[in-house]
């Protein structure tokens, strides 16, 4: 048994299970509410019941007033929900979020590329265009795989007549070993969309700094694509960080935008160059090129990660030192099911 | 396709509608000058506008809040009261735990208002100033409650009725006290840092969530109401030393090295206070909530950890000394225990021998070294007690110049040498009682040499005359009463005519 929580002013829907409390249920869906004992206790997290039914929880009578109460607050971190339930919190609102709806696709695959040894690229032609912002993700469903697996869309949402996805095989994942193996033009294939707070935030024109990991080159794919087709002008760079030569792809697709576009940057890195890679770009780990390339200075800009987490944090690192904070450092991090759950965290940072 | 609902302002606009303008810059007098302290301590502020308010709530809510919270907290004490709440307690034992607390941490709160008060006038953003006054209010209302709270047991039991006044004299009150002033003498932002971050947001669960829960585990449900009452302030505290920490290290560069220093300035003025604490854990509560040990773990290698390695990213390292700290979690709260047990007669509380499974708690506790250095010593101690030669020292002790702890805390590593260091300063030497106290002094001797020391004012006549009873009165301290072994103490004689009742009833 689950409910629909709508979170107000954002008007984001996400599902949230029996027992499961507010707090819990929006860390989980990507949406922050601010936090701090996580007990009921210190009020922190007090959001307004707008619509429905709740069970308030353990909340401390000096953390949540009789007369708040009253006036239909809760406290996110214990409360639960006994039908679906409209709550406002004190999220900020984002200029740039067009609040899509999540809606339930069906498409054919019309592509089944291999791009690397290990990534394929999968085209799923859709009837029905699909609405979604450059850098967000689908929940694709795999056939005879329990639960969706997300994947970032790497095509412009100017083209939703198909969504583009970079799938990598991870070793002994059940999803991309199906996809890789299985899978052929011609099948159908359902999906949601579409999900995440990972687009760009365009209305601050600001130069955008586009840091990828491995398949983590999707949706940065797809913003800059978006960018340049609506004619953005300021400076965009995208970094792709590989292990190999044999691991890079799109190389050639990249090369020619930036060869057309004067406000375009293109910087590939491989950081296990082999001996016989014919290769004279940067060698290194991705941000250390993003350092080399910005003289270790940052201020000014907007950076998008995409990858997996050691490539993010190392990433996240490099830019701070260099003056760029969460403000304007915006990540996807790629978790497959091994990855298990983040690490212990301080409240010291909302998103990154 | 759902319909999109209309958007509303977020708390966060509404909040900056509702105060927008209410600065303003000056005009015929410079900042520089209405504002002389936010910028002597070299912390470079480019735009004031980047603080992002750690809360928002407006002093209309905020009056609300408050005295709600108010009338729930005297209903609760009022009861407590009524029916003498003190009968329900684990031992008259634990009452010390209650003297130590309102002589030597709810005057802090009152020292927390002033400070928040200062410096509330001294920044130049709106921002940071509306935040310190708000705080330096909820400071007020805390002292007031703690004050209400206790003043039952001031009623009945010894060592309760001059907590202001002890605190501003008794030597080991000075250590706390020491702590705040050294705080509200520095600048704005770093009392910011060393209060609200340092102390409110690292190392706050090790001072309030031992004592509140020590409360609760003995019975205390007055003291446990105002903790609960206090905690739902706490929050919007802890989210200011976040903010403040960031504000400065976002601002420019050039500040990281200075926010370091005090953060490892802080954390070991911190560490150091809440010895106080631990001993409070291992030694004072007849029935114990967990170890120092295992509260140092749990909130600051655990919870600390998680946030320093999140500061990292702003190439902030983990405080110096930490490593030192967590060493020092098996062993400081025993050392502390011996150091009150020698000078219990010129405390305002009473010290005792742990009864036998007390000892075996903490051998079982402390499994590497309280068998092997401290439960031998507390044996010997009780033995020369029972056979009628209860050890007092007479002699006045060393302080530590910084944090004004006698000088009896060992070297980590070798648990049977005292660790001493000294440095000198225009001609003289000063004496401190670690790496960590050594390098406060160090760095402004000119500030620490003034410190006022109570040995050294005992030493040269400015504290009530020449012999301890002289100082104790000096003191305002009810002498063989306040003071000496819990054992035949006027608490223990009245608490077991209770029992005895109460077994008759």
């Amino acid at each position: 048994m689950s409910f629909d929580l709508t979170i107000e002013p954002i008007g984001e829907v996400i599902e949230v299970e029996e027992g499961q409390t507010i707090l819990d249920a929006c860390l989980r869906a990507g949406i922050y509410i601010p936090y701090q004992c996580n007990h009921g206790l210190c009020s922190t997290c007090k959001v307004e019941v707008v619509e429905g039914d709740v069970d308030l929880g353990d909340a401390s009578p000096f953390a949540l007033m009789d007369f708040e109460r009253d006036e239909g607050k809760a406290l996110a971190c214990v409360c639960t929900l006994q039908s679906d339930v409209v709550i406002e919190a004190d999220i900020e609102e984002d200029e740039d979020s067009e609040y899509l709806p999540i809606i339930d696709y069906t498409g054919m695959v019309s592509e089944v590329t291999a791009l690397t040894p290990d990534v394929k690229k999968i085209i799923i032609s859709l009837e029905q265009k699909a609405e979604f912002q450059a850098g967000q993700y689908i929940q694709l469903d795999i056939p005879g795989v329990e639960g969706p697996r997300a994947f970032s869309i790497a095509n412009s949402p100017d083209h939703g007549d198909h969504v583009e996805l970079h799938v990598r095989l991870v070793a002994g994942g059940a999803g991309t070993t199906y996809l890789h193996n299985e899978l052929a033009a011609g099948d159908g294939l359902s999906f949601s969309a579409p999900y995440g707070h990972f687009f760009v935030r365009k209305s601050q024109n600001k130069p955008m700094i586009f840091i990828a990991g491995g398949t983590g080159l999707s949706s940065p794919k797809s913003m800059i694509d978006e960018l340049l087709e609506a004619g953005y002008e300021e400076k965009l760079t995208l970094f792709h960080g590989v292990r190999a030569k044999v691991d890079l792809y799109y190389q050639n697709y990249f090369q020619a935008l930036a060869d057309s576009h004067d406000n375009f940057t293109y910087i590939p890195a491989l950081s296990e160059k082999k001996d016989d890679d014919d290769w004279d770009g940067e060698v290194g780990f991705v941000h250390e090129a993003v350092e080399r390339y910005f003289d270790g200075s940052f201020a000014g800009h907007q950076a998008y990660l995409c990858g997996p987490p050691p490539m993010i944090e190392a990433s996240i690192r490099a830019l701070m030192k260099g003056r760029l904070f969460e403000k304007d450092i915006y990540c996807e991090k790629f978790l497959s099911k091994a990855d298990g759950t983040d690490d212990k965290r301080s409240p010291l940072f909302k998103r990154i | 396709m759902a319909e999109k609902r209309k958007k509303k302002l977020g708390i966060k606009q509404r909040y900056s509608m509702l105060t927008r303008g209410l600065g303003w810059d000056t005009t015929y007098q410079p900042m520089d000058k209405v504002f002389p302290y936010d910028n002597y301590e070299g912390i470079i502020i480019h735009d004031w506008e980047g603080w992002e308010d750690p809360f928002r709530l407006t002093m209309d809510a905020y009056w609300k809040f408050q005295s709600e919270k108010e009338k729930k907290l005297y209903a609760v004490i009022d009861s407590f009261a009524q029916n003498n709440g003190h009968l329900g307690i684990t031992d008259a034992r634990y009452v010390n735990a209650i003297k130590l607390f309102l002589t030597g941490v709810s005057p802090l709160e009152y020292q927390a208002a002033r400070g928040f008060t200062h410096v509330g006038r001294q920044f130049r953003g709106v921002g940071p100033r509306v935040a310190c006054q708000m705080q330096a209010i909820d400071e007020l209302r805390h002292v007031q409650t703690q004050i209400h709270s206790m003043s039952h047991y001031n009623k009945f039991f010894d060592g309760l009725h001059s907590a202001p006044h002890m605190h501003d004299r008794v030597w080991y009150l000075s250590v706390p006290k020491s702590f705040f002033d050294d705080a509200r003498t520095a600048g704005p932002f770093e009392f910011l840092t060393s209060i609200s971050f340092a102390f409110e947001y690292v190392l706050t669960n090790l001072l309030f969530v031992p004592f509140m829960s020590g409360a609760a585990f003995n019975g205390d449900m007055a003291t446990v109401t105002f903790g609960f009452s206090a905690q739902s302030d706490e929050a919007r505290h802890m989210t200011l030393g976040l903010e403040v920490i960031k504000f400065m290290l976002e601002q420019d560069e050039r500040n990281i090295p200075i926010v370091q220093r005090w953060m490892d300035k802080w954390f070991w003025r911190g560490t150091r206070m809440l010895t106080l604490v631990g001993m409070m854990m291992d030694y004072m509560l007849p029935k114990r909530v967990m170890s120092w040990r295992e509260a140092w773990d749990i909130y600051f290698t655990e919870a600390g950890g998680a946030l320093f390695a999140d500061l990292a990213r702003y190439g902030i390292k983990p405080p110096k000394y930490a490593d030192i700290a967590t060493k020092e979690a098996e062993h400081i709260s025993h050392q502390a225990w011996n150091i009150f047990y020698n000078y219990t007669h010129a405390a305002a509380f009473h010290t005792w021998i742990p009864e036998k499974e007390e000892l075996d708690w903490l051998s079982e506790k402390y499994p590497d070294t309280f068998d092997k250095y401290y439960r031998p010593r507390l044996e010997y101690l009780d033995k020369e007690e029972k056979a009628g030669r209860r050890f007092y020292n007479d002699i006045l002790p060393m302080l530590c110049q910084v944090c004004q702890i006698p000088m009896g805390f060992t070297d980590m590593d070798d648990p049977t040498t005292i660790s001493f260091h000294s440095s000198e300063y225009q001609g003289n030497k000063y004496h401190t009682c670690s790496h960590g106290c050594k390098d406060i002094f160090d760095y402004e001797p000119e500030k620490y040499v003034q410190a006022w020391l109570p040995v050294h004012q005992i030493y040269q006549g400015n504290c009530g005359g020449a012999e301890v009873p002289d100082v104790l009165k000096w003191y305002n301290f009810n002498l063989g009463a306040d003071n000496m072994e819990y054992q035949g103490s006027p608490d223990q004689k009245l608490w077991d005519e209770w029992q005895a009742h109460r077994k008759k009833a």
